[in-house]
């Protein structure tokens, strides 16, 4: 009984993902062009160089592809808008409400993501058919399911991460928290690791990034399918994001609360 | 023209006192853009840190095309801010009272935000691209010029389309994301998508030529055929808006 609202919640945000037809089809081609700039590109940069930057060209190349397909269930998310509601005072509307602000943004998550889920399928069972990409598969089929369980647990970590990036709103609520999202995105483009493998930079710059959150939400599962961790380093990788997610959990849940004491409901 | 000068210097003035309310946020927004500036030039130096020549060109060719990229990515975005808001007004009906007003209303749509932000990062871009060039073909300027009359002429495009569809967001964030590809010669891509960059969506003729022009390495034919080419896409897109305005319909108002 107390889930079925929360279902409810991700039905209509589903539905609501359809509303405007022709957006939801420039959203689906944009989503598209950044798959393919950013495939293209790497294809010229590694040109005719078989082995580059400690990758053959079909592992580099899957990272890529893999990057940008995982990006999409990890970076989407609807509870962006969190923000704006905190900033406009909309959050008094849920305060008031006979549910749980954080279930009620996950539930409209998951709905997102599984239709980018349904929709990333079959755009890139196109892309594979039609460009036919050098596609690297790992020869033990445990790193397939480490880095499943590695790619989920990203999700959920990130799921926190921006939720504490939108709760930042309660104390900086100039222009909806955006200029705080905006320099999280820019900083996460590189530090995930979504435009190249962050072991390609120095080791002493690749020692500090591997260790920081956002490396666990794209750069380390994909190494783990590529094989690059070995069986002891995935297994701790997948701790350690198991553990990062506890802790952000825990710092969301008391900043929230925090936030709530300072919270002005401007605009109500 | 003096009449549309004025008006863009009073909202030009007015997004600077409206950014500068917040102050922390102009911080924080300077230094992102500051930041992905910088790691996207580290990014270039790390390619060539393993691949020394990349599609035919060295590291200093590389970060010339990314220079030269910025400079006129951040053109539009300094100038034509106003397109991230045109859908709000056309499906609030607020678009209705830029028509009535005695000035163009493509102007107003496409100039009604002036990014102050993105003024530093345009100095930056143009000094260091100074320090990179030792001296600049006579052919950059009218390439530059043609670059300038393209870009302006997509944005027009998609304010059209904005009418005739109530579709902005994604498709400014299309073009951004193809001309994102920019960064780098599009002479390094494959054929096919050299081809759709270059005839489709004019992505080369609006980065890749005006930096091939500073380097020299465009001939005056080119040069003079691009200009006309430049021309002839400012005329089809002031052709689309008229179409699109003559299909307005201010459903909200």
């Amino acid at each position: 009984m107390k889930w079925q609202k929360y279902l409810q919640v991700a039905k209509t945000s589903w539905q609501a993902g359809f509303v405007y037809r022709l957006s939801f089809v420039m959203w689906r081609v944009r989503v598209v062009v950044q798959f393919l700039a950013i495939y293209f590109l790497w294809t010229a940069i590694l040109g005719n160089h078989n082995d580059s930057f400690g990758y053959t060209e079909s592992q580099l190349l899957t990272y890529i592809i893999g990057t940008s397909i995982i990006r999409t269930f990890v970076f989407s998310s609807r509870s962006i808008d969190a923000q704006g509601e905190i900033a406009s005072g909309d959050l008094s509307n849920y305060l008031v409400k006979p549910l749980n602000y954080f279930t009620y943004w996950l539930s409209r998550d998951i709905s997102d993501k599984l239709l980018n889920i349904l929709f990333m399928i079959g755009e890139i069972a196109i892309f594979i058919f039609v460009v036919r990409p050098p596609l690297f598969f790992p020869s033990n089929l445990i790193f397939v399911l480490l880095a499943l369980i590695a790619t989920i647990l990203a999700i959920i970590m990130y799921y926190y991460f921006s939720f504490l990036v939108s709760m930042t709103t309660f104390w900086l609520p100039e222009e909806n928290g955006w200029p705080q999202r905006f320099l999280i995105f820019v900083l996460l483009e590189f530090l995930a690791g979504g435009l190249f493998p962050l072991n390609i930079l120095p080791p002493a710059l690749y020692k500090i990034a591997a260790v920081l959150p956002p490396a666990y939400m794209l750069n380390h599962p994909l190494q783990i399918y590529l094989g690059k961790f070995n069986l002891q380093q995935s297994i701790l990788t997948i701790i350690v994001t198991a553990i990062w997610i506890i802790g952000l959990r825990e710092f969301a849940n008391r900043v929230f609360k925090r936030g709530l004491k300072v919270y002005g409901a401007y605009g109500r | 023209m003096k009449k549309h000068f004025t008006i863009w210097h009073k909202t030009a003035l007015l997004s600077v006192q409206s950014a500068f309310t917040h102050r922390l946020g102009v911080i924080m927004f300077s230094l992102a853009k500051l930041l992905r500036f910088a790691m996207f030039i580290g990014f270039i130096f790390l390619i060539h840190s393993q691949v020394k020549i990349v599609g035919g060109y060295s590291l200093n060719q590389m970060i010339i095309f990314f220079l030269v990229f910025n400079l006129l990515d951040l053109y539009g975005q300094i100038f034509f801010r106003g397109i991230y808001w045109f859908r709000n007004q056309v499906v609030s009906g607020e678009f209705d009272f830029r028509l009535v007003k005695p000035a163009s209303p493509l102007f107003q749509a496409l100039t009604r935000q002036t990014d102050i932000l993105d003024v530093p990062l345009f100095f930056i871009t143009l000094i260091y691209l100074i320090t990179q060039v030792p001296t600049i073909s006579p052919l950059a300027p009218i390439m530059i010029v043609a670059s300038l009359i393209v870009i302006t002429s997509i944005h027009i495009f998609v304010a059209s389309l904005g009418i005739i569809t109530t579709e902005v967001d994604h498709t400014i964030m299309i073009y951004r994301d193809l001309s994102s590809m920019a960064r780098f010669p599009i002479d390094i891509y494959t054929d096919n998508i050299r081809a759709l960059l270059t005839f489709a969506i004019p992505i080369a003729l609006a980065f890749t030529f005006p930096a091939k022009a500073i380097l020299g390495l465009l001939s005056f034919p080119t040069v003079i055929i691009s200009l006309l080419a430049s021309c002839a896409i400012f005329w089809l897109s002031l052709k689309f808006w008229h179409y699109a305005i003559n299909q307005y319909s201010s459903a909200s108002s």
